[in-house]
Parts: C-alpha cells; sequence; structure tokens
C-alpha cells in the first residue's frame, strides 16, 4: 500500500466541480509536483492533504490512517506557503520552534531542534532576527525550516518560489530537492512554472479543469505527452493538421508535404483521416543526414536569438514551425529567407487528436 | 490650518492661567483637582472607558476575525452596522434606550449602577465605528488567513493562534481603536446627561455653568490626556512600521 493515497477525491464549491475524481498514489520519500495552469485545480487538492479543505466525496489516507474529515492542526503536515507566512511577531528561532512549542516538548529539545533546523537552511547568523529583517528567499527557507522542524509525514508546498526572483528560485529550488532527498520526507509541490516541476520532481501530476491530464516523470512528461493539453502545456510546441495517408506505415502529409510518425496507434487510423500533429522546436535540425526519416524543405522567415537557444521560424509547406538551435557564436545561422532543408525523428512527430 | 487649531488653544491655556487675579498661574488646575466632584467623575469615566474597551475587543476582535477568514461575504452587512452610530444621533438613540428598558420586562434604568451599565454598552456600540476599522485594517494588513493557515499545519489550535499569533500582530490596531474609544468615552456628555450620569462629560458642562477659570484648564487637562493617547499610538506603531518593512537583499 502506497504511504500518501488519494482516492476519487471530488472537490465541488456549491455547483463548481474544482476537482474531479483525483486519484493518486504517492510512496515514502517521493517528491511529486502538481502542474497546471491557474483554476486547474492543484492548490485545491494540496488544502485537501493539508486539511484546509474537505473533500466533497473520496479519501485520504496516509501512512495507513484516514485523514480526510481530520483538523489540519491534528495531521502531521507541513506546509510551505508562497506567501512565506512567517509569524512577523516571531524572530527566526521563534518562528521554527513555534510548532515543537506547540507540541509542548522540552525547551532544551525545542533550542536543540531548532539550532539543527538553522543549520540545515544555512542561516545560523539570522536565528535572532526577525522576519522583516531577511530577504524573500531567507524567508522562504526559514519557512521550509519550520514547516521540518515538526518532522510532518508530509512536506507541502503551495508555489514557494513564486514571489521570488528568477536566480534565487533556481537556486533555492535545488536546495529544497537537496534537503528533500537528505531527509527523505516525502513532498508535494505545486506550481504553474512547468520548468520548476521538471527540474524538481520525482513524478509530476498535468491538472487541467480539476482532472488528471497525465501522471509521469518528467521525462515521460516531456518527452511522451498522451494529451495536446499537457504537450501544449509543457514546454514549447508546433501543432499542424495533417492526412493520413499510410496508416500502416505510419505517413501523413502536411501541405502535401510528408512526415513519418513512430506513434503506436496510428496503424488503428484509416487513409484520408484528419490529424493533429504536434513536434516540439527543439526536435528539428538542419538536415545533414539526407537518407533519414523527414528531411523536408523549408523557408527561413524569422531568427530571434534568446540568449542560450537561437529560435529559427521556418516555413515548411504553408505552415510555420518554430526551430529551436543551440547558440553558437561560430556558427553562421541561414539569411532570413533562404530555403534550406531541416529534419526531424518520426518519434517526433506526435500525433495527439483528431483534427 | 496651525493658527487655527493653536490661536484658540493657546487663548484657553492663557486663560486658564489667570485663575488668580493680576498673577499668571497653575490655580485654576489646583482648584479643580481639588474640586471633590472632578475625581469620582474622572475616575468614573475611566472605569466606563475600560469597561467599554474591554466589551469592543470581546465582540469586535472575533467578529472581524471570523469575517475576514470565513465570510468575506458579509464584510459589507458588519460595516453598514459597525457606522450606525454615525447615522443614527446620540439624542435619538438615548432616548430609544431609556424607552425600550424603563419599563418591565426590560427594566434596566431603575438604579444608578444599572443605568450604568446600559451606558457601557451604548458606549460599546458607539465604540464600533472606530473599533471596527482598526481592527479590520490591522487583520488586512497581516495576511490573516494565511498566518492562520500556517500555525494549524504546524498544529496549533484556536486559542493558540488568537492569542501567540493574531493579537501580538494587531497589538497597534488594538491600541489605536482602544485609545479611540478612550477618548469618546472620556469626553461623551449627550447619553451620560440624559441617563444621569455623574461622568466627566456632565462634569464639564456643569463646571461651565459655574466657574470662570476651571474650565479652560479642564478642556486643557482633556487635551493633554488625548495628546498622550495619541502618542501612545504613534510610539507603538512606529515599532510595529518597522516590523512590517520588508528588506529585499537577496
Amino acid at each position: 500500500m502506497s504511504y500518501l493515497s488519494i482516492s476519487h477525491v471530488t472537490k465541488q464549491f456549491g455547483e463548481t466541480v474544482v476537482v474531479d475524481n483525483f486519484n493518486l498514489d504517492i510512496e515514502k520519500g517521493e517528491f511529486v509536483s502538481f502542474l497546471g495552469p491557474s483554476g486547474c485545480g492543484k492548490t485545491t487538492t494540496l488544502r485537501m492533504v493539508a486539511g484546509f479543505e474537505i473533500p466533497t466525496s473520496g479519501t485520504i489516507m496516509l501512512d495507513g490512517k484516514d485523514i480526510t474529515d481530520k483538523a489540519p492542526n491534528q495531521r502531521n503536515v507541513g506546509m510551505i506557503f508562497q506567501a512565506y507566512a512567517l509569524f512577523p511577531n516571531m524572530t527566526v528561532a521563534e518562528n521554527i520552534g513555534f510548532g515543537l512549542r506547540v507540541r509542548k516538548e522540552s525547551e532544551s529539545a525545542v533550542k536543540e531542534r531548532v539550532q539543527e533546523m538553522v543549520n540545515l537552511i544555512g542561516l545560523e547568523k539570522h536565528a535572532n532576527k526577525y522576519p522583516y529583517q531577511l530577504s524573500g528567499g531567507q524567508q522562504q527557507r526559514v519557512s521550509l525550516a519550520r514547516a521540518l522542524a515538526i518532522r510532518p509525514e508530509v512536506l507541502l508546498l503551495d508555489e514557494p518560489l513564486s514571489a521570488l526572483d528568477a536566480k534565487i528560485r533556481v537556486s533555492l529550488r535545488a536546495e529544497i530537492r537537496a534537503i528533500q532527498k537528505r531527509l527523505g520526507i516525502t513532498a508535494i509541490f505545486v506550481t504553474h512554472d512547468q520548468e520548476e516541476a521538471l527540474s524538481i520532481s520525482d513524478r509530476i501530476v498535468v491538472m487541467n479543469v480539476g482532472e488528471m491530464e497525465q501522471v509521469g516523470t518528467p521525462f515521460e512528461i516531456y518527452n511522451f505527452p498522451k494529451t495536446q493539453f499537457v504537450a501544449n502545456f509543457v514546454g514549447s510546441l508546433n501543432n499542424a493538421d495533417a492526412e493520413v495517408v499510410d496508416p500502416a506505415n505510419g505517413i501523413l502529409a502536411m501541405d502535401g508535404v510528408h512526415f513519418k510518425t513512430a506513434e503506436k496507434d496510428f496503424s488503428n487510423r484509416r487513409k484520408g483521416d484528419k490529424v493533429k500533429i504536434s513536434i516540439r522546436p527543439e526536435r528539428f535540425s538542419f538536415a545533414a543526414e539526407p537518407m533519414k526519416d523527414n528531411v523536408v524543405d523549408c523557408t527561413i522567415e524569422n531568427i530571434t536569438f534568446l540568449g542560450s537557444v537561437v529560435r529559427i521560424q521556418i516555413l515548411i509547406g504553408k505552415t510555420k514551425f518554430n526551430m529551436d538551435t543551440f547558440n553558437n557564436p561560430f556558427l553562421d545561422l541561414p539569411a532570413i529567407g533562404a530555403h534550406e532543408k531541416v529534419m526531424c525523428s518520426k518519434e517526433a512527430v506526435l500525433v495527439l487528436g483528431s483534427a | 490650518m496651525t493658527l487655527y487649531f493653536l490661536i484658540p488653544l493657546g487663548a484657553t491655556f492663557y486663560w486658564s492661567l489667570r485663575g488668580k487675579k493680576d498673577v499668571l498661574g497653575f490655580e485654576a488646575y489646583r482648584k479643580l483637582f481639588a474640586d471633590t466632584n472632578f475625581l469620582p467623575s474622572f475616575s468614573q469615566s475611566m472605569v466606563n472607558a475600560v469597561a467599554t474597551i474591554f466589551l469592543s475587543l470581546l465582540i469586535v476582535v472575533p467578529t472581524a476575525y471570523w469575517v475576514t477568514l470565513r465570510l468575506p461575504k458579509l464584510r459589507p452587512v458588519i460595516e453598514f452596522i459597525t457606522l450606525l452610530p454615525f447615522v443614527i444621533p446620540a439624542v435619538v438613540l438615548v432616548f430609544a434606550i431609556i424607552l425600550l428598558y424603563s419599563r418591565p420586562p426590560l427594566l434596566l434604568t431603575a438604579t444608578y449602577d444599572s443605568s450604568r451599565v446600559v451606558l457601557i454598552c451604548m458606549y460599546v456600540a458607539l465604540s464600533f465605528p472606530y473599533m471596527f476599522r482598526s481592527v479590520d485594517n490591522g487583520l488586512r494588513a497581516i495576511d490573516v488567513r494565511t498566518l492562520t493557515e500556517a500555525a494549524q499545519s504546524l498544529g496549533a489550535n484556536w486559542v493558540t493562534i488568537l492569542f501567540r499569533v493574531i493579537f501580538p500582530n494587531l497589538r497597534v490596531a488594538l491600541l489605536s481603536g482602544a485609545l479611540l474609544t478612550f477618548a469618546i468615552v472620556i469626553g461623551e456628555l449627550t447619553i451620560a446627561l440624559y441617563m444621569a450620569q455623574h461622568t466627566l462629560g456632565p462634569y464639564m458642562a456643569d463646571l461651565t455653568r459655574s466657574k470662570v477659570y476651571e474650565p479652560s484648564a479642564m478642556a486643557i487637562v482633556a487635551f493633554a490626556i488625548t495628546w498622550a493617547a495619541m502618542g501612545i499610538i504613534d510610539f507603538v506603531g512606529r515599532g510595529a512600521s518597522r516590523h512590517a518593512q520588508m528588506t529585499d537583499s537577496d
């Protein structure tokens, strides 16, 4: 049996279904991210695990115990909020020790644990400071230490990095992941930032309008999206309409240009079916191997420099595609208007729905 | 604007110093504090003010906290109710109360002490606009919902949350509401007069009719008390605003 089990959980606010039949099993020590746009139900699901919302139906089991209707203060769950939620009237040490004092642990045990936590987050010199004397990143580290101090069974993180600037976000997410691995704590991380979810998680749950679209490892989610929504939400994507030409051999045509796909179920389609195809920009490359699959002619429409990546807009048939290539200052980029050959593997051509 | 305020105040102070003929001094103040009616009126008003503040806090803080946390849609209704003392003149309020509570089964104005209880309850109602706004502003400034949830997730119950998280962070708001209430109760005349209460308001009115220099001394004393109250709010507020500052040095 899994450590945390969310079974058939539905949450309604009035007539609105915010989370619909959510099912997920999380193993001990696993780091799972809920990823989706605003209003997809990810935070509501997290709040149901925390006890701030009670499911309309379904059950939540933690370590074999049913916690569905338990009050938040009766679940041993640590929570980190986007807005830090440090108590302004308490110092860093008092904030970290709050949960332990509530549990009536001895003062010596509290002091020892607080010191341990302060060392863990590297804020030894700031233990006697108030939250207003700390930067955003430092405050969120204190929030992490406060949540971990009570030795929670699950750590819940509700968009904890959203209020921080880009550099701090990247370093803090690595720090959170390192601490989570070191302590072996089970964690659920809510975010709308796909890069954050991909970089930090063991598994990702992609959610849309209250439903789970796909659950998988970051590698699976990015490379093998099961729905158009997941493909579009995670990473950049080129979408185009195409027509099935040869189902048995995975051939389809877009504006008269033939592509080959490696989709498993493609042979079930019939010749002439209209489908939507998706290709990630980085799966295109300039054709150095003309004998490979999917080598097609294109016209360079535009080139945009994005730092580490150069985005080249190409025209294949009558459809515009984006093609991403790593920036290399010593390689000449093609001129705008030039005719080139580009290629992509048959595995890169995703068929995610009917047109 | 400053002169508009300072000239009458200066004139009142100057007048209060002329208690002895041809000599400027504090004779009027000495006589005021020596008056056997002054201290009883003053102490009665002080007790009324403290009782009013206590009851008002007891009603307003949990109400405002719960409205902020769980019933935000009720806020306009609560705001309207708390504004009623501004809309209903004190004289109308006092007559309505006297009419309601001066006959059985709600005979509460039969004795001086029972009337005093009614008076304090009316002061509580009068304090609502100031107290609710102060507390509500304080609650809005501290993101009460997130702090409550953070404390809950750490295992705290409602009593711990209120006394260790919410109240300490509402210190300035509570003090501000309490001192405004204090200022209202100390100087209130209309209701106390019609309820036949021997508080500072009726005492000052009586003093104005019977003495020359003491009313000015009394006015200055009342100003001093109010300024002291404002000074305390300002002093405590400065400390709290330092807490509220967020640095962004990362």
